[in-house]
């Protein structure tokens, strides 16, 4: 292999965190012109690693040669004048600034005034088929123009390679037909890229070469067409699992809850009905009004005229404590801003929704408390050195877990999950499956949100279509492909 | 080596970032010891209770505010205003005991109000209550027409001026509130409650717990903590005056701060908030023993006012130093 066609070198990186090894002696090659995949479960390393490339985090040891040069200490500003652009999940954009100015913020002297600046963002936006007006204010862009402003700014810079962290997340289908589209055109431009993503099928429609990541090593790096899915997977969990998903469990029974007319802004005259031992799933796209029902039975958001009847009693839910009181929990869509409070233990977390209970007088029983975060811990298998360890320290997947095991903890007739797997890995995705399967077995009922189809119609008795806050269909899916239930889930249905 | 040179002043900056109200007093106790005047004695440490009691009771009170992510301005206010009720009160006739009650009460009512502002009409908790503050002193001035106000009863003198088993009765009062409202924080469901709203108020909200009321009550809680400080203040010095007061919800706030409870919410608690205050009462007391407000006759208080700057602003800034690194550590 040619010398000159590695833009990015790293040789034997470690780092520690305080009780963590993060990164072992990783070591991987990005050439030039190249989609790199990079892929791993939740604590892999894969984040650190970005994050010691783009000098948010430094490194212990080793060597990075980034385009001809080695790089010893670097700070996010110098990496990305070097050409070394990230993206990341959550975006870093100013909101209530325009597009223009936040593609070249802190820029605008260079680019001779405010004018200029927003002529060049046209430019640069024109260059990758974007249409969006550099003079509207960013947060009223959705999620995936967001990005196209973000990959626009990274050019801006005359980014060398653009490093793309769980881009998808937030997409639909077709937004992230478009993204691939853009990934592609800059690659034939001679833009190099590293495509971190939990989506496999998104890796092998995307990536030429994939790296996998493990516990902090760097397992393989490899061609993408000598790969399987199955063995990029083995590589990922370190064994073989055998399927992605359990058993589908068929508990259903009598009507437990029956909801009638949810009334917002957003949703029209929804109605449904949810059996007692029964997983029940939505199906949507982003934005069609799966969150905003839950959010509505569980007292999060106001309806009007709603009506919801478990055992034919009428209950009146105005507020989460309502919701919780009537025997329903919610895990929420985003983890990290409705589900945890990230800087209290792994114990506060857990018994967060269930001090009232164990109180006397008041007063919080600690030793009821402890046990209550111990059992939870282990029938959870929650990975944590200690209970009293933070958890913004624990992977996507563990911070889940805890939020699972303070609704379990409460042994709720229904239990909603939005997007419960999103940005977790292959393995405790299977688990969480597990724990469903056992919460309807002992009697609960489960509400499923997803935006990954399989997952849905794998793990459901009964599937929703929602669209434009409309309910459009109702489907068994052994029974109906998943074709027509997205098809309904897109409006074409009628 | 240079590296670790550098860790270990790193590490001693931030185990000082985190103790740094200890740190304080310790170094103050060790300047008293070159002071003249020998301050560890016993009848130092009284007259120096008796003189930061009400201001620790208001401190317990906006502890709980605090740690809901707001702050309570009003108290300075609050306090003024329930000690010339009681004493306006008293002097119309109204029994001792039924006219401290109402007065206690008043700022009962005052909270509830500044609770149903903050949480039920999602107003920005510094501002409301600033403004809240104004308005009570309004009518503390109104009440009392700008003149202070004093009683000639003996029992409303003796609330805080008499002795229970040794201690002065205002050190016992002061005491009794902190550890009710350090228990009713550390062991209660509510307490919990009122650091998870404070830690993230979706996340409390989504898991079930009544944010609302807790938000609520703890505003309630600081409110009357603020009355009963008036009430043992006016107590104590026999008057009640609309001009008390001005500095404390400053300098309460910013106690409280000091000791460790965070304005970001979430973390301190009851016992921090005393070292906070005891921090800002020593070193008033401190500099009256070393004279400092005695150099120059006619600038004392600026002297003084100016030394509280000084460490106002060095401490929050370590604090915010410290939070910084910690930020960047993980």
């Amino acid at each position: 292999m040619d010398k000159s066609d590695i833009i990015l070198s790293i040789n034997g990186i470690n780092k520690s965190f305080p009780g963590v090894k993060a990164l072992s002696d990783a070591s991987m090659e990005v050439r030039k012109g190249t989609v790199h995949g990079v892929v791993g479960e939740n604590g892999a390393g894969k984040s650190t690693l970005m994050k010691i490339l783009s000098g948010i985090h430094t490194k212990d040891s080793g060597t990075i040669v980034f385009d001809g040069e080695t790089i010893e200490h670097t700070t996010p500003i110098q990496s990305i004048r070097r050409g070394l652009s990230i993206i990341y999940q959550e975006f870093n954009l100013v909101n209530t600034l325009t597009v223009g100015e936040n593609i070249f913020l802190g820029r605008f002297k260079e680019m001779k005034g405010l004018r200029n600046s927003h002529k060049e963002a046209r430019k640069l936006l024109d260059s990758i088929g974007s249409t969006i007006d550099t003079h509207s204010l960013v947060s009223d862009l959705s999620a995936a123009e967001k990005q196209m402003v973000e990959i626009t700014k990274a050019l801006s810079f005359d980014s060398k390679l653009i490093i793309m962290d769980e881009p998808s997340s937030s997409l639909t289908a077709d937004e992230l037909k478009r993204l691939f589209v853009i990934i592609d055109d800059l690659r034939k431009k001679g833009v190099t890229m590293i495509y971190i993503s939990h989506k496999l099928d998104e890796i092998f429609q995307l990536c030429d070469i994939v790296t996998v990541m493990r516990d902090g090593f760097i397992v393989d790096t490899k061609l993408i067409n000598d790969l399987t899915r199955n063995d990029m997977i083995a590589m990922m969990i370190g064994r073989e699992i055998e399927n992605e998903w359990p058993e589908r469990p068929r508990c259903a029974g009598e009507t437990l809850m029956e909801v009638q007319n949810i009334r917002t802004r957003k949703l029209k005259d929804i109605s449904f009905e949810l059996k007692k031992g029964e997983i029940l799933g939505f199906v949507g796209l982003v934005g069609a009004g799966r969150t905003e029902i839950v959010r509505a039975i569980y007292g999060a958001d106001r309806a009007k005229d709603l009506k919801i009847m478990i055992n034919d009693k009428l209950l009146k839910i105005r507020k989460p404590a309502d919701g919780k009181r009537s025997g329903i929990g919610l895990l929420p869509e985003d983890r990290k801003l409705e589900g945890l409070v990230l800087s209290f233990s792994v114990k506060d977390n857990i018994t967060m929704s269930s001090l009232n209970n164990i109180a006397k007088f008041g007063f919080v029983n600690t030793s009821l408390e402890n046990d209550i975060a111990d059992r939870q811990i282990k029938a959870l298998s929650i990975k944590t050195p200690t209970p009293h360890t933070k958890t913004k320290t624990l992977s996507g997947g563990n911070q889940q877990k805890c939020i699972m095991g303070r609704w379990l903890e409460l042994n709720p007739d229904i239990l909603i999950l939005d997007e419960p797997t999103r940005g977790i890995d292959v393995g405790t995705k299977y688990e969480i499956y597990l724990l469903m399967k056992e919460i309807v077995e002992n009697g609960g009922s489960i509400i499923i949100i997803s935006s990954e189809l399989p997952e849905v119609l794998a793990m459901s008795n009964r599937v929703l279509t929602i669209c434009e806050g409309r309910i459009t269909g109702e489907f068994n899916p052994e029974e109906t492909s998943a074709h027509d239930i997205m098809d309904a889930a897109i409006g074409g249905g009628d | 080596m240079d590296v670790a040179t550098l860790s270990f002043g790193r590490k001693t900056l931030k185990i000082l970032g985190k103790q740094k109200a200890i740190v304080a007093v310790a170094l103050i106790l060790i300047a008293m010891l070159f002071s003249s005047s020998n301050i560890f004695t016993r009848n130092h440490l009284f007259a120096f209770l008796v003189v930061a009691a009400p201001d620790l009771v208001i401190a317990f009170g906006v502890t709980f505010a605090v740690i809901c992510r707001a702050c309570d301005l009003s108290v300075g206010s609050v306090m003024c205003l329930s000690g010339i009720i009681a004493i306006q009160l008293i002097n119309s006739g109204v029994p001792v005991f039924i006219a401290v009650l109402i007065a206690i009460l008043s700022g009962t009512v005052i909270g509830f109000i500044n609770g149903f502002l903050i949480v039920q009409q999602k107003t920005e908790a510094f501002i409301i209550t600033l403004g809240m503050g104004m308005l009570l002193k309004g009518v503390a001035l109104f009440m009392s027409n700008a003149r202070p106000v004093s009683t000639q009863d003996p029992a409303f003198n003796s609330i805080s001026n008499s002795t229970i088993i040794g201690l002065p009765s205002i050190v016992v009062y002061m005491l009794i509130i902190g550890v009710l409202a350090y228990c009713l924080l550390r062991f209660t469901s509510f307490g919990r409650n009122c650091y998870a709203l404070g830690g993230d108020y979706e996340v409390a909200e989504h898991s079930g717990i009544n944010v609302v009321r807790t938000k609520w009550a703890a505003f309630v809680i600081t409110g009357t903590c603020a009355a009963i400080a008036g009430v043992l203040l006016s107590s104590r010095i026999n008057t009640g005056s609309a001009i008390y007061g001005d500095l404390t919800p400053l300098l309460v706030n910013c106690s409280v701060v000091i000791g460790g409870t965070s304005f970001a919410g979430g973390v301190g608690g009851i016992a921090q908030s005393g070292l906070g205050i005891a921090v800002m009462h020593m070193l008033r007391y401190c500099m009256r023993m070393f004279r400092i407000d005695g150099v120059l006759p006619g600038i004392n208080q600026h002297v003084q006012t100016l030394v509280f700057g000084i460490v106002i602003v060095a401490i929050i800034a370590m604090d915010c130093y410290a939070i910084k690194r910690k930020k960047e550590d993980v």
